[in-house]
């Protein structure tokens, strides 16, 4: 049973591993280019398709068309086989969005498949603005979708903010839609706020009932003259029932819907956007437009000459209160002035209406103050068309003389959250030492050298712990332990030899060889060194593996030796050489497995 | 002899070239400190666009200082240029992230930025308290007095028990000190920003002078930069925004 499956299951790898062979040596490989369509709305996005059959490309051609945004969305590879042939494409997509109207050239892609260097055909597509539909269209229901633009004036101010609608009508029969988005919102003349989404109704037009989604948007003319607002165009994708669901129930409850991406569009509206009236100007007004009112509190009153005085100034109403600023008040020449902060509450959700409340450190610059001066704020009601001015009255002081009181200094509190310093009135003065230089430079978490060095305590680590595997195995290894302490003996041992064959003194020689004899046999047969004896030579089956030169060596070593204790003396060329004999037969015996 | 004299005169010209660099450097130093005093008398006489000249002409030298860029922002400041105010706080703060006066102007500047501006998120502002330098510094500190102390303890397996704490909090602070140092690296390195240096900019759609409207920025505004092409550079805004602007209208700035 087992082998049988292992048969089929080696029969299919060997199967699937002839059909991948074939398809990589498979024959011309082919590469081509498609666009899903030619002609595209601005706002909308097209895929280009590029087919290498036959192979893989070696260098995917990137395309780069001045004004296009060409994006890689994906790749994929499809393996088909007819009449046992195997074809192997794959097929890479980029997303092509047209970032202005006008037709497009994608030149001739080159890429090298399976080694031939191959060609597609130049593509073209062409980008249109999107139009806003007719009236007749809209009424006849056939529009799935379409954008309205209206404002509650065709004239206004130069510098009123109103509130301009953005109206998405979407047709009964959509399902769903989503990926909404502006592609583009032209308003040469106007500052355009942060748009708001309102609320939902349904209405019919023509013959067909719409969902009308609602857009608001603050606008503000910044200059006068005829003004034009949009056309706004938007893309969104909508979900429509499928086409191929006929009547049964089954298929209608499975059925998703048929998505279809739409070009929106409004018409362009022409504004007049009218200058501020020249006449009846108020001295101090700065620009404020809307309709306002004015509360102005100051505090402490009795002070001395240099005490900071906090004016607060709430300006509350409706208008553009983020371009409303503190007029100069002329009538403040014996106050030294800060600059003032501010803040904005906004009570609507366009900014448009609330309170901004300004606070200014003001100073008597003498005891001669007895008020300070009427507050006075003017601006313009687009409403009547006409500049209105508030004026606070005079509030009294008792202003004592100080002397040489210093004038209040911001200075920066290093304790204190440098984020939230207490209510700074201007930023603080300069700094007189020009400190360290700096020379701007690569910094050192860049800097190779700088890495490198980091590298060193690495090294130095791991060559520590290497030295403390050694030290460890040396310490837990008496054998090894001994055999190096031999190895150091006899190194030594011949250095003596050396000496006293040239001092001519043999019967130190030759007590010195015999003990170093003993020493290295001892350590080759692990046995005490005092009970080794030339018998050992023949005893020892430890020693059998040795060479027998080496043992007639070591033999001829141990009779010199005995010979020595009654032997006539010997001269030094005598003794060196049987030191080097002792040398080259040790040398032979360290090689001996122990 | 003829040796010793040729290595004595190669003695005496190694001194003499040593000398003259550092005369060399003194004098470029006290060039500099009198520019930075006649900058600040400007800036005294209230002539802050005279100042603010000036700072730039000595930043143009190549040579920096937190004071320098500090005094170079105060004068566009007063001289009513917000973003390059923002943008020389913003340097200086990367050579000088803990100066109080420093972040008290920048605060101050920023409050002053009309519409959308990019806040400095909280984790950025915590890793920014070291500059990129001195958390590198830090880290290798920390670094070899951790492998350091791994080394001792090799060498003296007896010292062992005594230094196992010691071994664990190095490693522990190096480890945290080096991630640290990481999340600084990649703000510095990926994280660039732009500050807009001129007044109403408009961001499009796309790197073209025509391409439709984006969004539009006030002097001073923070931008997060997403790329560059050619003279473009495309940014977003605090709301996720994304348009392209001409690099001429922003000061492009590295993660803190």
């Amino acid at each position: 049973m087992k082998s049988n499956r292992f048969f089929f299951q080696t029969a299919a790898v060997l199967f699937m591993a002839a059909l991948i062979f074939r398809a990589a040596t498979a024959d011309a490989a082919s590469f081509t280019a498609s666009l899903d369509r030619d002609s595209i709305t601005l706002g909308e996005t097209a895929t280009m398709s590029l087919a290498f059959e036959g192979g893989k490309a070696n260098n995917l051609p990137t395309p780069e068309v001045p004004g296009l945004r060409i994006v890689q969305s994906g790749s994929s590879q499809n393996v088909s086989i007819i009449n046992g042939q195997m074809t192997s494409t794959v097929t890479v997509t980029y997303s092509v969005t047209p970032q202005r109207a006008g037709e497009f050239t994608i030149p001739a892609l080159t890429a090298d498949v399976n080694g031939q260097r191959l060609s597609t055909e130049p593509l073209k597509l062409t980008a249109r603005k999107a139009d806003a539909p007719s009236a007749a269209a809209v009424n006849s229901g056939s529009e799935i979708a379409f954008l309205k633009l209206t404002l509650p004036h065709e004239k206004f101010y130069s510098g009123q903010t109103v509130i301009g609608r953005v109206e998405l009508y979407l047709r009964d029969d959509v399902q769903n839609f989503g990926n909404f988005q502006f592609t583009g919102t032209p308003a040469e003349g106007f500052s355009v706020g942060k748009m708001i989404e309102g609320q939902r109704t349904r209405t019919q037009v023509g013959n067909r009932v719409y969902t009308v989604i609602q857009l608001l948007l603050p606008l503000t003319a910044v200059k006068s003259g005829a003004l034009t607002l949009g056309p706004f165009t938007a893309s969104a994708v909508v979900v429509l029932p499928s086409q191929n669901q006929g009547g049964n129930p089954f298929f209608q409850m499975l059925n998703q819907g048929e998505q279809r991406q739409v070009s929106l569009a409004t018409e362009q509206l022409a504004v007049q956007a009218l200058p501020l009236p020249a006449e009846n100007v108020p001295a101090d007004f700065n620009g404020a437009i809307g309709n306002f009112s004015l509360n102005v509190t100051a505090g402490p009153t009795n002070l001395t000459v240099g005490d900071p005085i906090t004016v607060r100034v709430q300006i509350s109403g409706r208008g553009a209160l983020n371009a409303v600023t503190l007029p100069d008040q002329t009538a403040w020449r014996d106050f030294k002035t800060f600059p003032p902060t501010s803040n904005v509450t906004n009570t609507d959700q366009f900014g448009f209406q609330g309170i901004k409340t300004f606070e200014q450190i003001v100073s008597p610059l003498n005891s001669d103050v007895h008020e300070l001066p009427p507050f006075s704020f003017s601006f313009f009601n687009p409403d009547d068309g006409a500049y209105h001015t508030l004026t606070q009255p005079a509030t009294p002081l008792l202003v004592h003389s100080a002397g040489s009181t210093p004038m209040p200094v911001i200075a920066g509190n290093k304790n204190s959250n440098a984020e939230n310093p207490a209510s700074p009135q201007d930023i603080l003065p300069i700094k007189e030492d020009l400190g360290t230089l700096a020379q701007t430079g690569t910094p050192l978490i860049a800097s190779p050298k700088f890495l490198a060095v980091q590298g060193l305590p690495v090294i130095a680590f791991l060559a520590a712990f290497i030295w403390r595997r050694r030290a460890d195995s040396l310490a837990n290894n008496p054998r090894l332990r001994r055999q190096r302490a031999v190895a150091q003996l006899v190194r030594d041992g011949l250095n003596d030899l050396r000496r006293l064959a040239a001092e001519n003194k043999p019967d130190e020689f030759f007590a010195t060889l015999f003990r170093l004899l003993q020493e290295q046999l001892g350590e080759r047969l692990d046995c005490p060194a005092s009970a080794i004896t030339e018998n050992v030579l023949d005893e020892q089956p430890a020693l059998r593996g040795a060479q027998a030169a080496t043992l007639a060596g070591l033999r001829e070593l141990f009779q010199l030796c005995n010979q020595a204790r009654y032997a006539p003396v010997r001269g030094s060329g005598e003794l060196n050489s049987v030191a080097a004999q002792f040398e080259k037969t040790i040398g032979e015996l360290q090689g001996v497995k122990a | 002899m003829g040796y010793f004299r040729s290595l004595l005169r190669s003695f005496k010209w190694i001194l003499a070239s040593f000398a003259a660099l550092i005369f060399a450097g003194n004098l470029s130093a006290s060039d500099i400190a009198s520019d930075f005093s006649a900058a600040n008398r400007f800036y005294a006489q209230g002539k802050f666009p005279e100042a603010a000249r000036a700072y730039e002409t000595i930043l143009q030298t190549g040579a920096t200082s937190p004071a320098l860029l500090f005094n170079y922002g105060n004068a566009e400041f007063k001289s009513g240029h917000l973003g390059k105010a923002i943008a020389a706080y913003q340097r200086a703060g990367q050579l000088s992230p803990r100066d109080a006066e420093l972040r008290a102007n920048l605060a101050f500047a920023r409050n002053q930025v009309q519409g959308v501006t990019l806040r400095e998120s909280r984790w950025k502002s915590w890793v920014g308290a070291l500059t990129l330098n001195e958390g590198a510094v830090l880290t290798a500190v920390l670094f070899w007095l951790t492998f350091g102390l791994l080394i001792v303890r090799q060498l003296r397996p007896a010292l062992i028990p005594k230094l196992k704490s010691a071994t664990r909090i190095f490693a522990v602070l190096a480890i945290f000190s080096g991630a640290v140092l990481g999340l600084q690296a990649a703000n510095h390195f990926s994280n660039a920003s732009a500050v807009v240096v001129a007044d109403n900019v408009t961001a499009r759609s796309g790197p073209f002078d025509d391409a439709q409207s984006a969004f539009t920025a006030r002097d001073g505004a923070e931008l997060s930069v997403l790329s560059r092409r050619d003279d473009w550079v495309q940014v977003a805004d605090a709301t996720g925004k994304t348009g392209w602007l001409p690099v001429k209208q922003v000061e492009i700035l590295p993660g803190a």
